[in-house]
């Protein structure tokens, strides 16, 4: 019943009422948090025990909002598919939307298969609003809502969970879910292209939660999609800091934003001078080249002949280079170790300087292999076997 | 608030709803009425509560949704109207049946209801909801109702009681205040209800009962006195045999003692050294006989069993009849005094008060007995089979000599019973011999002493 697979759900539910729950469950995302799709569980049927199935009409629907998951009763009837569905709103026995305002219910047409999914984001909308106006039970919350709501970087991105108050302290909570303005679109598509899922729209979410009304415990997270955090290199790369006490959002949450914006730049910063980088070590070794990696530029691998001795060179450029030095492994082509495995050196440190460009660092490599090189060959016939 | 639904009501609600393949709603008919309870204590004056009692008699079922709202869940007073009809002002309610869903307002049925209290009026609009749940293998079935009462704040649930659904065993079985509405029934009971009721409203029935109650107790009561007068004869019947009775073992006795006599005087002229240890046995015996008389006395009317004793001097006569003691010689007859020598063992093998006499010889005469050989029932069967054979005695008197030997042959196989017996006797007797010590109890409380087998 539960984690029902959407192929269940659709098998299991009246012929009548598929098209417009496939619509649902396969096309349905809706709020902020579009990585979570819509989830259906509890079908059950509102026909005679005796009635032959499929003939489920009534089902549990799991939304998530503001890092809540709503739990909506959606009620058809298999014998009268054409009729609208009704809805029973979980724990949020209060909230009573207005009919006027759902277009999709006043004008149910059961032959749309969008039209269950329209309905249901229009709710969404109106559950919203209910929601901002609950916290008008806390001024300083209120606050917070209103000045976010005049950026018009926030206002549409946002939702808001008043939290049910807690009877025995009375003290009011409230969650603020927004989705921050920052633009992905530049982020090299190599590195987007690691995650096994489908990624969805990259977004980050910036999630708030006050615990109390006076806004004196706030513990702020951010969500990003799977594809972002990997090309920023995972969840421990970004550190957000922490609320200031006093603080209030219509100031941090530009500052997260900053950050991110931030470390975004120095990631597609990066991917170029990598390709530069490389582009450079190719006009410089020419033939010397034995591979590259042509798409995120993160490795290079020379062949070297010195005095007919022959080797080679793998470079391995990180993450933040140019903020981070590559690592020259030095290879050579004869000697085998103990372990069978070539015998090779690995410099992290030589000389080497952020500030320089592609060029210039593909010069000073070539300068520094000359000298090095000979160290190496001793090294190599002292060392390994042939 | 309090609300109750006839049973006949709820079981129709839930047959059209059962019988829907598809949600069910309806309009429930009723009334409001105010109930006011002063309660008077020791401690406080009087308080008054009041209690609004909600009484659903009808319902009425809408033939199929959206009858009376469009999609957005508006109603359309016009299709109210020309559902409802005239009943519209019975209307206290309205209620709803979904099958597998929580007991909870939906958002169309909250919008609706607001609609409904406004248009019909009615400010503590009641709303009904009932729904069916299935276990997954349609095992088991609930079908849950909860009564609500939406445009409160607080409290919205309120109890709904189904007069008598429920355990009847702790209950009795109650007459619903809720009036039956029907025109039929009225116009039926109108029309036949003077076969039924006289003129003050009262069953008839139930004064015709009430009649033959009257009647019944009027013979129980001529019946009483009529016992009472039977006892009383009884009574005094009873009286009389007992004194017959007396009289009777009177004479018994006597001839029995002259019979002793004649038999002692016969002994002493043979007598052996063997008979030293008989005379105190005679003399016990004797004495026995002696103080028989005076040992029990008996009330004339008390249905005592006449005292052992009594019994064995009945006994005496019993034995020197030629006639064998085959039914009331079933006690220890003693006397079998004078015997000569020790007598043969018979054939004895049964008790002190169990057919004795029955082992003993042959019956040359038999005489017939009542199949109650114990004598002493106070009944009179015993006095009767007395009565035959003391007459049976008295006739063969005469034969008595003539087969003292034979009987005495037979005597001595009693004799060696008494022998054996004897202790028995003696513990009898010593018990008789002091009649006025009182019983004494032994320590575990069992009254000793004067006791008669």
């Amino acid at each position: 019943m539960n984690n029902m697979s959407p192929e269940v759900a659709l098998h299991r539910i009246s012929p009548e009422l598929r098209p417009l729950l496939c619509n649902v469950v396969r096309n349905g995302r809706v709020g902020l948090d579009s990585t979570n799709c819509l989830r259906v569980t509890d079908l059950k049927t509102g026909c005679t025990s005796l009635t032959l199935g499929p003939c489920c009409d009534r089902f549990k629907l799991h939304i998530p909002y503001a890092g809540e998951t709503l739990k909506w009763d959606i009620i058809f009837n298999a014998r009268y598919p054409e009729l609208p569905p009704d809805f029973i709103f979980g724990d949020d026995a209060e909230f009573l939307p207005e009919p006027s305002e759902l277009p999709h219910l006043v004008q149910w047409d059961a032959g749309k298969s969008e039209c269950l999914l329209q309905l249901v984001k229009e709710l969404l909308q109106q559950y919203h609003q209910y929601q901002c106006q609950r916290l008008r039970e806390s001024s300083r919350l209120l606050f917070e809502y209103d000045s976010l709501l005049e950026d018009s970087s926030y206002h549409h991105n946002m939702e808001v969970y008043a939290g049910r108050k807690n009877s025995w302290t009375g003290e009011f909570s409230a969650r603020f879910l927004l989705k921050l303005p920052v633009d992905f679109s530049n982020i090299p598509v190599y590195l987007l292209k690691d995650t096994a899922l489908d990624p969805g729209e990259d977004v980050a979410l910036l999630s708030v939660s006050f615990e109390d009304a006076e806004a004196t415990q706030v513990f702020p997270k951010l969500y990003l999609s799977p594809s972002i955090e990997h090309a920023l290199g995972g969840s421990s790369a970004l550190h957000i800091p922490a609320f200031p006490s006093g603080g209030c959002l219509i100031d941090y949450v530009p500052q997260v934003c900053q950050l991110l914006t931030n470390k975004v730049q120095y990631v597609i910063q990066g991917y170029h001078k990598r390709r530069e980088y490389i582009a450079a070590f190719l006009s410089h070794f020419g033939m010397g080249v034995v591979e590259y990696d042509a798409e995120g530029f993160t490795k290079l691998t020379l062949m070297i002949m010195w005095k007919d001795f022959c080797f080679l060179v793998h470079v391995d450029l990180p993450l933040y280079f140019p903020r981070d030095q590559p690592t020259l492994t030095f290879q050579s082509v004869y000697h085998f170790t103990n372990s069978g495995q070539l015998y090779s050196q690995v410099q992290k440190s030589y000389p080497y300087s952020p500030r320089w460009d592609g060029n210039e660092m593909a010069k000073r490599a070539k300068a520094y292999f000359k000298t090095f090189i000979p160290q190496f060959q001793e090294g190599a016939f002292a060392n390994g076997k042939l | 608030m309090a609300a109750s639904i006839s049973g006949y009501t709820f079981s129709s609600v839930c047959y059209h709803s059962a019988n829907s393949n598809s949600d069910h709603e309806g309009f429930l008919l009723g009334d409001v009425r105010q109930e006011e309870t002063v309660s008077i204590s020791d401690t406080q004056i009087s308080t008054a509560e009041l209690l609004q009692i909600v009484e659903i008699h009808n319902h009425d079922p809408c033939a199929q949704l959206f009858s009376f709202y469009d999609y957005a869940g508006k109603v359309s007073e016009e299709n109210l109207n020309s559902i409802l009809k005239d009943r519209r002002k019975k209307v206290i309610g309205w209620y709803r049946f979904r099958r597998n869903t929580q007991q909870q307002m939906s958002f169309r049925e909250q919008i609706i209801h607001k609609q409904l209290t406004q248009l019909l009026g009615v400010p503590d609009l009641v709303f009904l909801l009932f729904s069916f749940i299935s276990t997954a293998n349609s095992s088991t079935h609930a079908l849950e109702y909860v009564l609500f009462r939406p445009n409160r704040r607080y409290n919205q649930r309120i109890t709904l009681s189904i007069p008598n659904l429920g355990n009847t065993s702790q209950q009795e079985y109650k007459i619903s205040s809720v009036p039956n509405t029907s025109l039929n029934y009225a116009k039926v009971v109108k029309e036949h209800g003077a076969e039924f009721f006289d003129k003050d409203g009262v069953m008839k029935d139930i004064r015709t009962i009430f009649q033959v109650y009257s009647a019944l107790q009027d013979k129980v009561q001529a019946v009483c006195v009529e016992v009472e007068q039977s006892e009383r004869v009884k009574e005094k019947f009873q009286e009389d045999v007992n004194k017959l009775k007396q009289q009777i073992a009177l004479r018994k006795r006597k001839t029995a003692e002259e019979k002793r006599l004649r038999e002692v005087q016969n002994a002493d002229s043979r007598s052996t050294p063997e008979e030293n240890t008989e005379p105190p046995e005679a003399s016990l015996l004797s004495r026995i006989t002696f103080h028989a008389p005076s040992a029990p006395e008996r009330p004339s009317t008390s249905p005592n069993p006449p005292s052992y004793t009594d019994l064995l001097s009945q006994d005496d006569s019993l034995l020197s009849s030629s006639s064998p003691p085959t039914s009331a010689a079933l006690l220890p007859r003693p006397q079998a005094v004078g015997s000569p020598g020790h007598p043969t063992p018979g054939p004895l093998g049964m008790g002190l008060a169990m057919g004795l006499g029955l082992s003993l010889g042959t019956s040359p005469n038999p005489v017939t007995t009542p199949s109650t050989p114990y004598l002493g029932n106070g009944d009179g069967s015993s006095s009767d089979s007395l009565d035959r054979q003391a007459a049976g005695q008295e006739d063969d008197d005469d034969d008595e000599d003539d087969e003292d030997d034979d009987e005495e042959d037979e005597d001595s196989s009693e004799y060696e019973n008494l022998v054996s017996e004897t202790t028995h006797l003696q513990m009898v007797s010593a018990s008789v011999l002091v009649p006025g010590r009182p019983a004494a109890l032994s320590p575990d409380g069992d009254a000793r002493g004067s006791q008669t087998t």
